[in-house]
């Protein structure tokens, strides 16, 4: 019976060599999400989080790259989600995409903010821009914020294509960190989507959605605006999901394409093909 | 129903950001923007340096001098803050048109309840309004975002003069819970201090009172807290400006006086130029309001309204002297007067199907016509009443 309600939490396990994953949706707060009907009708905020972790066993959270993360909150938040719930937090923009505040002050605040979180902790999220290009000073900052975040289990999104180095690959092996593996359009000067895993931890994979239209147009609207057929999370799953499976001890997938309630819709898709 | 997302997006100190934007060598120098001329000049608006050395908006200027001898002092200039706070709200309005800003202040609340199929998740919209009032404007605002006015506006206040705060919806009493009274919107100093005498410090102290205890001390007021501290504040935001408009100006003479006909000459000035707002705005006002600031530092503030409202600036006179003389009880000569007209209501253009006005008031309507023809004309203090002078 247990098995049966991890199955349909998104928990998939295989006997075989392959590891758990954990499958879930980037966010899970959206007022469109009760529209496009994943939400029951008249569904408020606050609810949508217990509802949420009804169909998910995993979330991301993307409010803590728009703000500091800051205890109190996230205590409340936890709260209303089951102990075996797992959250994969962010990191701020401030320690990213914004560096111009203390970074250090930034990173202290930060640290100090997710303690509440850190049993139901699976990974922070460290998502960086695309024009945080591999130059002598942004490999000195990232190592740097690395160091900062010691102990935690981290994974790094690059976003772009400079980074895609075996020598990059080998420092995160070094430090165990995971390199986030994405998938996203197929636009010049985007980070490739690789089944390389960094730490055999967990690894942690991305989908964006494949908008190559709406992907520059800085509406997240736009940006997002995507559904994944069957066909190609099958061919994922045979190209780039068993292997990834085979390296590493955990998996936790994310559906970034929030639109239209496409992330949970697709999630839940990938979940019945795995 | 639906929860509501209102952003609020505050430039802090907006005076001395506009000026800093103006002249850069002004960053980082503790600033205090006052009217220098005035003999008793108050401050208008300081920068974070200054604020930090005890400077406080209001505050006399000879006082805030002695608070921070090392601060630049700038005369205001309205006009200017007036046409950034429009730059402001020229990038801000794309994204809604339900949005109500202050004067010149760089406040601005926001209602995107609904906007998300447009221009996706709130905290988003506020990030780039944030980012693109940066680039574009070079000011760089506080954005907070919550279910309602009262719980934006202190979340700007935790994290300003830099940051950001995200209250969730059904998080607003727990928000507010462990603050201090003193940043609930709405409280006066005698309020926080009576709710002090008794031993209430936090807002969640203050959210344990029923209705009825706190209607013994503060009678009709009660609701008000009570909504206040549990985070619930249901007022929309009101396009064209803030919920409790109201057309004001101040006078502060150059010595104390004591003349009755000087100070309702200062009045007539004063109404020459709110009725002028009025009639260009097409508005009228129901209630005048005159606050008298005593030598002594006390202040009274007497009001009297007109049902129906005015903008006809003979009954609007008429209104402000039975106002002054309310206000006029002691005899202690006059520091500086404010003439304030709220309670705005839309003109009706519709003409009155009964009652008909008497020659002397279809007189004095073709006169402030006039009068307002030749304002516009040869500018605004080119004409006016005998009794303004």
């Amino acid at each position: 019976m247990s098995e049966v309600v991890e199955q349909k939490r998104g928990v998939v396990e295989r006997k075989d060599t392959l590891c758990p994953v954990l499958i879930g949706t980037s966010g899970y707060s959206y007022t469109e999400w009760v529209d496009s009907g994943f939400y029951p009708r008249g569904t408020r905020a606050p609810q949508m989080l217990p509802l949420y972790a009804d169909a998910f066993p995993i979330v991301e959270l993307n409010y803590t790259w728009y703000q500091m993360i800051r205890a109190e909150a996230i205590s409340r938040m936890i709260a209303k989600a089951p102990d075996s719930f797992l959250f994969a937090a962010k990191l701020t923009r401030t320690l990213t995409h914004e560096r111009d505040r203390d970074w250090r002050q930034e990173l202290k605040q930060y640290r100090e903010g997710i303690k509440p979180l850190q049993r139901q902790l699976a990974a922070i999220l460290i998502q960086l821009p695309p024009n945080f290009e591999r130059t002598r000073n942004n490999r000195y900052y990232l190592a740097q914020l690395l160091d900062g975040l010691q102990g935690f289990p981290l994974a790094v999104e690059f976003r772009h294509v400079s980074w895609a180095k075996d020598s990059v690959f080998a420092e995160l092996q070094r430090r165990q960190v995971t390199l986030v593996t994405v998938d996203g359009p197929s636009l010049p000067g985007l980070f490739p989507c690789l089944d390389i895993v960094t730490n055999p931890s967990f690894f942690f994979v991305r989908f964006h959605g494949r908008n190559c239209q709406g992907w520059k147009s800085g509406n997240m609207q736009k940006k997002f605006d995507y559904s994944y057929s069957a066909e190609e999370l099958q061919e994922w799953n045979g190209r780039y999901l068993s292997s990834l499976r085979s390296q590493a001890n955990r998996g936790m997938l994310f559906f970034n394409n929030h639109v239209r309630a496409q992330a949970p819709e697709n999630a839940a898709l990938l979940r019945e093909i795995l | 129903m639906l929860d509501r997302s209102i952003i609020h997006l505050n430039v802090t100190d907006f005076a001395v950001a506009v000026e800093r934007l103006q002249d850069s060598s002004l960053k980082r120098m503790p600033i205090i923007v006052a009217p220098q001329q005035a003999a008793r000049a108050l401050v208008y608006d300081m920068s974070e340096e200054a604020y930090g050395d005890g400077v406080r908006k209001g505050m006399r200027l000879d006082r805030a001098r002695r608070y921070c001898r090392r601060a630049r002092i700038l005369m205001p200039r309205h006009k200017l803050y007036r046409k950034a706070m429009g730059a402001l709200v020229s990038k801000v309005i794309h994204y809604t048109p339900l949005l109500e800003q202050g004067e010149e202040d760089g406040h601005l609340f926001m209602d995107v309840t609904g906007t998300h199929r447009l221009f996706g998740p709130a905290p988003d919209i506020a990030w780039r309004l944030r980012k693109q009032v940066l680039k574009e404007l070079g000011l760089d605002p506080v954005w907070s975002l919550a279910s309602n006015k009262l719980v934006s506006k202190v979340a700007s206040r935790m994290v300003r003069p830099l940051g950001e705060y995200i209250v969730g919806a059904g998080e607003e009493a727990e928000f507010l819970a462990p603050l201090p009274l003193s940043l609930l919107p709405g409280l006066s100093c005698k309020e926080v201090g009576l709710l002090r005498d008794f031993n209430l410090e936090r807002i969640g102290q203050l959210a344990q009172l029923n209705r009825e205890q706190l209607a013994v001390p503060f009678r009709g007021r009660g609701e008000y807290l009570y909504d206040a501290s549990r985070g619930q504040d249901r007022t929309p935001v009101l396009p064209g400006g803030t919920a409790d408009t109201k057309f004001s100006r101040e006078y502060h003479f150059e010595g104390d006086v004591v003349e009755q006909r000087e100070l309702q000459g200062v009045l007539t000035s004063l109404v020459h130029e709110i009725g002028r707002q009025l009639r260009q705005e097409g508005k009228v006002g129901q209630r005048i309001g005159v606050s008298l600031t005593y030598s002594d530092g006390r202040v009274a503030v007497r009001q009297a309204t007109q049902a129906g409202g005015t903008d006809n600036d003979f009954h609007l006179r008429q209104l402000a002297l039975t106002a002054l003389s309310r206000a006029w009880q002691r005899r202690i000569r006059i520091r500086s007067c404010v003439l304030a007209c709220d309670r705005l209501l839309p003109r009706s253009r519709q003409q009155t199907l009964f009652v008909l006005r008497s020659c002397r008031e279809l007189q004095q309507e073709k006169m402030v016509t006039a009068m307002d023809a030749v304002c516009a004309r040869f500018g605004s203090g080119s004409l006016r009443l005998g009794t303004a002078l």
